[in-house]
């Protein structure tokens, strides 16, 4: 995750994302809720594959196609960023659970919102540490 | 990314604090000390004005709120500015250069926030240990309009978590049994919504900005008694008084109304929170339909958190946990505005108590 630029919550079976510095936020339904999920949980792509796949029925190679696709299109709205190692989404993740009968896949997609960002392009903020705030000089 | 340090930096908030005490003492000797007690739910919030003028240009909006209060106040917000005063400003970081104007420049340390727009010449402090607060501008009849209509959002945004409420970007009506918190992004349709209710029996806890307390059951505090419109979107609302401040719809301005001095009895400090509505303008007659939780969330949390500083995953996660207790609805609010006041009683009718 891009923390702590990116916020997000799961109500209703439906993700929000918000990215506070580029002023744009996210909704995500189905599948692209388990993926966001899943690397919220730090779990590898692969993990994240094998879970779906265990979940879902589709053809050969057309889930890991799309968790692929849905990652790159994260990170490219800098949702998600590689961590100190290097590593895209994280190496862990549980073992697939037996999901009863499989269903049809449906390929995940998110919707983005950039109605806000005027607020992020005028209003922009700047954290500093509390050793940069300034004083009056001394005497004064 | 983050400036670098002022080279006159050194110390911690704590010198910033008194630098503050020092500022606020020394115009509150130079002009006139005005003291004023207000209730925002059961809290007590004293504010002191260095100036009858301050007193009057940013104590309007809390009007409907006045309350004589002897005991220790939960708040103390210590208003001034350099321009009424007299005095010289409390240290200000400065800005990068190339720098958009509205930049605010926010630290903060355990308990302790403090937020500066040194182009705007505005500064608000927080101390939660003392419940005390700070708000000083340059020259307070200089600020924008939505600052008198909504003043010192920023502490009450610090102060209201302290208190196991939020401040939120959305309207409320509602009777005393219960009302509606109203959400959406500017132009969504909310202040018509709320003012549009001041022709029915229906209560107003404002339009822009309120405080909704989270337990023991969710409950809608009113903070401001102001309401803002775009021009032609007030022309809709001929009940509305005069405009205390005639925006000309340039630079975004508004309309702004003190429904108070118009409306006294319309205005009340709050209700229990019964369900949130979202409304669109769009459709001939209003038109409630149920939403889901998180397109609900969608209307609240981002006009919200992008408001105000810091923006944390905490406060999305309450809203998003708000969203889970209180039923959410569209309401379409394209068509004549004397509907839409019924289309609300409606709902709280049909909602449980």
């Amino acid at each position: 995750m891009n923390s702590p630029q990116v916020i997000s919550e799961t109500v209703g079976g439906e993700t929000i994302i918000v990215n506070l510095a580029s002023g744009h936020y996210f909704s995500l339904q189905a599948t692209a809720v388990e993926v966001w999920n899943g690397l919220e949980r730090g779990d590898a792509a692969e993990s994240i594959v094998l879970e779906l796949e265990h979940r879902y029925e589709a053809n050969d190679g057309e889930i890991e196609a799309a968790v692929k696709k849905l990652i790159e299109d994260f990170a490219g709205a800098e949702l998600i960023v590689e961590d100190a190692n290097g590593n895209g989404a994280g190496s862990g993740g549980l073992p697939p659970q037996d999901a009863g009968e499989r269903v049809p896949f449906i390929a995940p997609s998110f919707a983005t919102f950039t109605d806000m960002q005027d607020i992020i392009l005028l209003d922009p903020v700047h954290e500093v540490d509390t050793q940069g705030w300034p004083h009056a000089s001394t005497g004064t | 990314m983050p400036l670098p340090a002022p080279e006159t930096a050194e110390g911690t908030l704590d010198r910033s604090i008194g630098e503050l005490e020092k500022s606020f003492e020394g115009a509150a000797q130079a002009a006139e000390l005005v003291e004023r007690s207000i209730c925002i739910g059961d809290a007590h919030v004293r504010l002191r004005f260095a100036g009858g003028a301050l007193a009057e240009q940013l104590g309007r909006a809390f009007d409907h709120l006045a309350h004589e209060k002897s005991d220790e106040p939960d708040l103390t917000i210590h208003v001034w500015d350099s321009a009424d005063s007299g005095t010289p400003p409390p240290p200000l970081p400065s800005l990068a250069r190339g720098s958009p104007r509205g930049t605010t420049v926010y630290t903060a340390d355990e308990g302790r926030h403090f937020a500066c727009r040194p182009a705007l010449q505005q500064l608000s402090a927080y101390e939660r240990a003392a419940g005390r607060a700070w708000f000083w501008s340059g020259n307070a009849h200089e600020l924008p309009f939505w600052e008198p209509a909504a003043p010192f959002r920023q502490i009450l945004h610090w102060w209201l978590p302290d208190r196991g409420a939020l401040l939120l970007h959305g309207a409320a009506v509602g009777r005393k049994g219960g009302g509606v918190l109203i959400v959406g992004a500017g132009g969504s349709g909310k202040s018509t919504c709320a003012l549009s209710c001041l022709t029915s029996e229906l209560l107003y806890a404002g339009d822009d900005y309120v405080g909704v307390q989270l337990e023991p059951e969710p409950s809608v505090l009113s903070l401001f008694c102001s309401g803002k419109l775009e021009p032609d979107h007030a022309e809709l609302l001929p009940h509305l008084p005069s405009p205390s401040f005639a925006g000309d719809g340039a630079l975004e301005e508004k309309s702004v109304f003190y429904v108070a001095e118009r409306f006294p009895e319309r205005m009340c400090r709050g209700f229990p929170l019964r369900a949130i509505v979202a409304p669109r303008v769009q459709g001939a007659e209003p038109q409630l339909t149920e939403r889901g939780p998180a397109q609900v969330l969608a209307a609240l949390a981002p006009s919200t958190l992008l408001q105000l500083v810091p923006a944390r995953q905490e406060a999305l996660s309450a809203m998003a946990g708000l969203l889970g207790d209180i039923p959410a609805f569209g309401l379409d609010v394209g068509g004549p505005t004397d509907l839409i006041p019924p289309a609300i009683e409606r709902l709280l009718d049909e909602l449980p108590s």
